[in-house]
């Protein structure tokens, strides 16, 4: 029987929008989970979706990448690339599982809210697509390290992460409720699909696979690119809806999701992909700095998503092009030297030459993070590791939840947001954070940071053993320098040549 | 006496820290308690400078002596823990 082609009949298909009789169109598509914007179901119909797939097509292409992602996965299983791999690139597999598996997981959930209550026929069905998208990136990603448990406890995270309280994870947990597990249908699709998806999965799935087959680790390259052919179609959910939102009027609302969502997605990613790409990463299997890879996908291709679709660029554009050189260098620093809180273990990316790299790439390094990193390394090479550690706790933003920082050194300029609120003091990371805050503030004001539940007597006893146990941190899963602090050695070497000579 | 937290700036390091300080502790003794978790570990000491507290965006720093309880200064809130070149 000879088929009609896809586009004689998509449109046909999926146009399922009906007007009900027994209920309601409220009813059956409740405004608080459609996000309607007031609009009925014909404006929404309007919707067009660039990329128009069927359930049998898809079907079909999926089940060809799992075949060639779980392929390469058997065929190097016996390679023993875990083994031999740079102690760094371990760290960046344990991050990068940890901080994303659940999470895609949940973003099933997400998803399925557009599924079921967008008013645009076309989103329901790229998101039902979109759905088994998120519930297949869950599995692969927890599949793939389950192999390496048995060698490593740490990799055990890769699952455990999303129900713990570690600072990390809370950060994670706030702006992924914030963005996909409590908003409505099309909110969704314009903060996790478009804002988070087009604007910053390619950084940690092209950047990170470019990395990992570099690092020689084919498998991991694999998986990451195998997920990223789908959220590339995905991520193009949420395009058409700001689209219908601003032919209707309401681009005010559009551009504040957007700005909400970018801003928290860029500090997500200053803590987890910056310090991937810029230190832990080995020097030579660097592509490029993530200042380079933020200004390829983010500035030139995202600023350009934008303005096509006919959107402004955020209000704070300027500080955050400022923050690329500075957010996660400090972020780096944060995470390392507060390290036992961590479930990898975090290189510190400093020798001689990585720091040449740095300041290459960074004019400036050397005299600001720098400064900081001098006296770390001096307290390494005399053996004064109690001066290595934290003794007490970073202060956290209270809406991205991550250490409130500047940069230090000789550039100085460290500074805390503050916001009373109902007789509560909220201390912020930036202009930036406290905006969104304000924007909802009740939405936000219940949050315990970290710091907020330490002071609240909820973290007992009050100190480091207590924060680790509160945070889930088991013996044998804390986190220390990945290479256990051979990289100091050079520094001793150089310090005995200058001695002697 | 009262245990009370504050959020520590200090000048050269590159984050924010929770500092369990004393109501009745001076401004010297907040300074003290703050470089514990900022000097010798990410800033070098200076031999030749005092440290001085001063509210955020204060540009005169609060007496020496002047008690936490004395002070104003909220919970949690933010202060900067600012090197002085010492009088000889």
């Amino acid at each position: 029987m000879a088929l009609l082609n896809r586009m004689d009949w998509y449109d046909l298909a999926r146009t399922t929008n009906w007007s009900p009789s027994y209920v309601a169109e409220d009813e059956l598509f409740p405004p608080k989970l459609s996000g309607d914007f007031g609009l009925p179901q014909n404006a929404w119909e309007k919707y067009d979706e660039p990329y128009k797939q069927t359930y049998p097509e898809y079907v079909k292409v999926q089940r060809d990448k799992d075949a060639g992602a779980y392929s390469v996965k058997a065929a190097l299983e016996r390679s023993r690339i875990f083994e031999n791999a740079d102690p760094g690139w371990k760290s960046v597999m344990k991050a990068h599982y940890g901080a994303i598996a659940r999470g895609e997981y949940a973003a099933a959930s997400a998803e399925a809210r557009m599924m079921r209550f967008s008013k645009a026929p076309g989103m329901r069905n790229m998101s039902t697509l979109g759905c088994l998208d998120e519930i297949r990136h869950g599995q692969m990603q927890l599949y793939f390290p389950h192999e390496h448990i048995a060698k490593d406890r740490q990799m055990d995270w890769a699952f455990k992460a999303y129900d713990t309280n570690e600072w990390a994870m809370i950060a994670a947990r706030h702006f992924f409720d914030d963005i996909m597990m409590t908003r409505d249908a099309i909110s969704v699709s314009i903060m996790l699909t478009f804002s988070f998806e087009t604007g910053f999965t390619n950084m940690q799935f092209l950047g990170l696979a470019a990395d990992a087959a570099e690092a020689g680790d084919h498998t991991f390259a694999n998986l990451i690119s195998s997920i990223q052919t789908d959220e590339s179609r995905h991520a193009q959910i949420g395009g058409p809806a700001l689209k219908v939102l601003i032919e209707n009027g309401h681009k005010a609302e559009a551009q504040k999701r957007v700005d909400i969502a970018v801003w928290g997605a860029w500090k997500l990613f200053s803590v987890l992909t910056g310090p991937i790409m810029d230190y832990y990463t080995p020097l030579e299997h660097r592509k490029q700095s993530f200042k380079e890879f933020m200004e390829e996908w983010i500035v030139a291709q995202f600023e350009r998503a934008l303005t096509d679709m006919g959107l402004d660029l955020p209000w704070y554009w300027d500080i955050f092009l400022n923050d690329l050189s500075q957010t996660h260098h400090g972020m780096h620093l944060g995470a390392y030297y507060w390290r036992p809180t961590l479930w990898w273990n975090p290189a510190a990316g400093v020798t001689p030459d990585e720091r040449a790299w740095l300041e290459e790439k960074y004019p400036g390094w050397n005299d600001t993070w720098g400064q900081c990193w001098d006296v770390f390394i001096d307290n390494v090479v005399d053996g004064n590791m109690a001066k290595a550690y934290p003794e007490t706790l970073p202060y956290v933003c209270n809406m991205c939840q991550l250490p409130i920082l500047g940069t230090p050194g000789k550039g100085w300029n460290v500074r805390d947001y503050p916001l009373e609120y109902n007789g509560r003091l909220y201390h912020f990371g930036s202009e930036v954070d406290r905006w969104v805050f304000q924007q909802e503030p009740e939405r936000y004001a219940g949050h315990l940071s970290i710091v907020d539940r330490f002071l609240a007597g909820m973290i007992q006893p009050m100190d480091l053993g207590g924060a680790l146990q509160y945070m889930g941190l088991a013996p044998g899963e804390i986190g220390d320098d990945a290479h256990n602090y051979a990289w100091a050695e050079t520094y001793r070497a150089m310090r005995a040549e200058k001695k002697a000579s | 006496m009262a245990l009370f937290p504050l959020t520590s700036n200090f000048e050269g390091d590159f984050v924010l820290q929770l500092v369990a300080v004393d109501s009745e502790n001076t401004m010297d003794e907040v300074a003290a308690a703050a470089a514990v978790h900022s000097v010798g570990r990410r800033v070098r000491a200076r031999p030749d400078c005092i440290m001085r507290v001063r509210r955020q965006d204060a540009t005169e720093f609060l007496p020496r002596t002047m008690k936490v309880s004395e002070s104003g200064l909220k919970p949690t809130e933010t202060v900067e823990i600012i090197w002085e070149p010492a009088r000889h």
